[in-house]
């Protein structure tokens, strides 16, 4: 269906290639995960297959790429448009219409469809991805697994024999991620769609897929089955580092297959490791606190105690009030009724200095924070405006992600550098507690390893609280001692990462599923109770 | 809600009416119509992010009507009438002749600078209610596709005014929240102009993507009619510009 021959990418005004001489083939009916670390070229090997890249970007292309017999050289990627559906990474900034409906049909509209072919093809997309009821929507007030449906139907509608998807579920909460991919997997197998997904978290996607192409950091590729692929490559899920850390024969992707394998491990008696109990200090007190937008309420009463040293992850679903609650307790609006205290104070009231000190916060969006024109111009403003010895930024910078060319724009860095810098930035105030929304969108496993121990330390050096919304729950099994679970703007679930994440399904992580009943939850805790009986 | 009129409806009557207002001159008229309009918008409101380019376009035409009035009682030739205060005449060297700065501030003066400013505020308000009243989306769907590359950058352009605002409103608040309390433009302006661009090119690519101007026709999926009701809204706002003109 794919042929790509002897590729080479290089873009304009860069001096490295991204990617060399990648021959591959792939069949009909096939679904392939290109997995990598972040900027290794994943979004320009997808955009290669419908022509974006270079039709649409510029640079230099070697080699040919067919798709179905068509050369991508030959042809406007719009040519391509009945045959290739492509799904961006944010599918809200490639809307173009504003109704479901109408957003659904747009791409048959700009090719001169027949109105009737229209609404029968419009019927059945609507019937395929259950989204009848969502039909005279408005794409705006949809959901991201609703909008990630309804760009993945805006793009069947035109019968694509491939469909392309960057990260489809980087924002998704676990739930609506599971919704889509399961919609993907029908897709494959009902009606021999050609799929190709990018993914960061491999642990959500890994049971789904037939072949893997890994662009490796130096620039290599490589292809094949998920198992000879995830054998020796340095991006795995946590489902494969167990079987890697218990020396298991093989190794599996799907929790099924490695708890058929690990059956003796889960029988042993273990004894309980002792769970230190931190004390009750509290450092930001909720209580009570009501929050609504135009009637819609967003956070009901909802009462809550973080105390020093702690990591607390606020889980949910999208909408869940994850967002509204963080911004209260940065002190963004005062809620309508309740009190917030952090360390003592209230938050709505701090400013400047005081406030970088008190609270420090990284935004969802980590570069609203950036405006210098390179990273040294960034570190030194921050160790200006904190008062400390000049470099000290930097150093912190180095020590979370070490290499990053002082003098490189901060839009240039990968997005866990961006974090990275962000997060060195925030941590030279020396901010008493630290918050932020959604960290770890779109890192691969080792950004994210890196960003989780400076969190530990931060929390553990300074006895100081950390909060985090994230939907990430191999990032909580890893990270957090306390999990909130938010559900229609109430708690409905307050306890230890244990307690919490054990007793939902849908937010296990893969350890857990795989070992359970046995109460772990990482790697590292299965490995830990096997040394201790041992 | 009642089905709503034409997106042409609504850009040709705010042009009708912007003529009419030119052409008649009248603060009191011009003023009635902006009311009107602002009633308008205010029934028609569904929370769409376009909706905010109305507050927006009265926004900026109030900072026009205020430079006008300032310039227009410093600067120009004395309007002779009721004396309302006196400033001081500024020293001009010679080779400025006929310019005045400061002066006599008559009652007539302050008027006809103030009546200037009213109407090119009017003007401004009537195309911020058409686009608040039509999503840019929907008139992007009633341009002909010959006029592909006009579209394209039409709906760009369009749809980036209001995501503008929403972005600079949480560029503003992260900062902020990192106790940056004097916002300087920078700051805003760096952040804002990246994000702008990389979503202006996303979008142009995926419409690339779904084949946007690929075929020189394109059909409708479910056309939105042009009713009795657009040909009496039309009706009614030429014969409404054409007594303003001829009068």
């Amino acid at each position: 269906m794919i042929t790509f021959s002897n590729v080479s990418l290089i873009y304009p005004q860069s001096t490295k290639t991204i990617l060399e001489d990648l021959s591959f083939q792939i069949e009909e009916g096939e679904m392939v995960l290109v997995m990598g670390e972040t900027g290794s070229g994943k979004s320009s090997l997808l955009r290669l297959i419908n022509g974006l890249v270079p039709h649409h970007t510029g640079g230099i292309l070697a080699g040919d790429i067919s798709v179905d017999g068509i050369s991508t050289r030959s042809v406007k990627p719009g040519s391509l448009a009945h045959l290739v559906g492509i799904v961006g990474q944010n599918p809200i900034n490639g809307f173009v219409t504003d109704i479901v409906e109408e957003e659904l049909a747009f791409s048959m509209e700009a090719l001169n469809f027949p109105p009737d072919v229209m609404r029968k093809r419009v019927e059945e997309v609507l019937d395929l991805l259950s989204l009848s009821a969502l039909r005279n929507r408005s794409i705006a007030t949809l959901s991201g697994g609703e909008q990630q449906r309804v760009a993945i139907g805006a793009a069947l509608v035109m019968h694509p024999k491939v469909l392309v998807l960057d990260e489809p579920t980087s924002a998704l909460d676990p739930i609506a991620a599971e919704e889509v991919l399961s919609v993907l997997h029908r897709l494959v197998h009902d009606l021999s769609v050609t799929v190709i997904i990018a993914e960061h978290r491999l642990e959500r996607v890994i049971q789904f897929v037939d072949r893997i192409i890994y662009i490796e950091g130096n620039g290599d590729t490589s292809i094949g089955t998920a198992d000879e692929i995830l054998k020796r490559s340095e991006l795995v899920p946590p489902i494969v580092k167990l079987a890697r850390a218990l020396n298991l024969s093989e190794i599996g992707t799907s929790v099924r297959e490695v708890r058929r394998q690990t059956e003796d491990i889960r029988n042993n008696q273990y004894s309980r490791p002792l769970v230190p109990s931190l004390e009750n200090s509290p450092a930001i007190e909720i209580s009570r606190v009501s929050h609504s937008y135009s009637e819609k309420s967003a956070l009901n009463k909802v009462n809550a105690v973080i105390n020093h040293g702690e990591i607390v992850a606020i889980m949910g679903r999208n909408g869940a009030g994850k967002s509204t609650l963080l911004h209260s307790i940065v002190g963004l609006h005062s809620p309508h009724s309740g009190e917030i205290r952090v360390n003592g104070a209230d938050p709505t009231l701090l400013k400047g200095a005081a406030r970088r000190r008190a609270i420090g916060y990284v935004p969802q969006e980590p570069s609203d924070l950036l405006f210098a024109s390179s990273v040294e111009e960034e570190c030194v403003l921050a160790d200006r405006n904190n008062e400390i010895a000049p470099g000290s930024t930097a150093a912190l910078l180095n020590r979370l992600v070490p290499h990053i060319s002082l003098h490189a724009h901060p839009n240039d860095l990968s997005e866990g550098q961006r974090l990275a810098l962000v997060l060195s930035i925030v941590l030279s105030g020396n901010p008493d507690v630290l918050v932020l929304d959604e960290p770890t969108r779109g890192l691969d496993y080792r950004a994210k390893n890196l960003f989780a121990i400076a969190l530990k330390e931060y929390a553990r050096q300074f006895n100081r609280p950390v909060l985090l919304a994230t939907h990430d729950v191999e990032l909580v099994a890893e990270l957090a001692d306390r999990v909130l679970f938010l559900a229609e703007g109430e708690i409905v679930a307050d306890g230890t990462t244990l307690e919490v994440l054990l007793s939902s399904p849908a937010f296990a992580p893969q350890v857990a599923k795989v070992m359970s009943p046995k109460p772990w939850l990482t790697v590292a805790d299965v490995v830990h109770a096997i040394e201790a009986s041992a | 809600m009642k089905k709503p009129l034409h997106p042409l409806t609504l850009w040709i009557c705010a042009i009708l009416l912007a003529i009419g207002v030119v052409a008649l001159d009248n603060a009191y008229i011009a003023l009635a119509i902006v009311g009107a309009v602002a009633l308008l918008v205010y029934i028609r409101r569904d929370g769409s992010p376009w909706q905010r380019s109305f507050l927006l376009s009265l926004r900026i035409g109030a900072i026009i009507l205020a430079i006008r009035t300032i310039v227009g009682i410093l600067i120009g030739v004395p309007i002779p009438g009721t004396k309302l205060f006196t400033l001081p005449i500024l020293d001009l060297p010679t080779w400025m002749p006929g310019i005045r700065i400061g002066g006599a501030v008559t009652l007539e003066r302050l008027s006809s600078s103030l009546h200037e400013g009213v109407i090119i505020a009017t003007m401004i308000a009537l195309f911020g209610a058409a686009t608040s009243l039509t999503s840019p989306h929907k008139l992007l769907r009633v341009t002909p596709s010959f006029i592909y590359e006009i579209g394209i950058t039409l709906v760009i352009a369009t749809s980036l005014f209001p995501q503008l605002a929403t972005s600079a409103r949480r560029i503003r608040t992260a900062q902020k929240l990192r106790g940056f309390e004097k916002i300087e433009l920078r700051s805003i302006a760096i952040p804002l102009l990246e994000e702008s661009l990389s979503r202006s090119l996303q979008l142009a690519a995926a419409m690339d993507a779904r084949g946007y101007g690929i075929s020189r026709k394109r059909s409708r999926y479910r056309p939105q009619p042009w009713l009795m009701r657009d040909n009496l809204t039309l009706l009614l706002t030429a014969a409404a510009a054409v007594t303003m003109v001829t009068r």
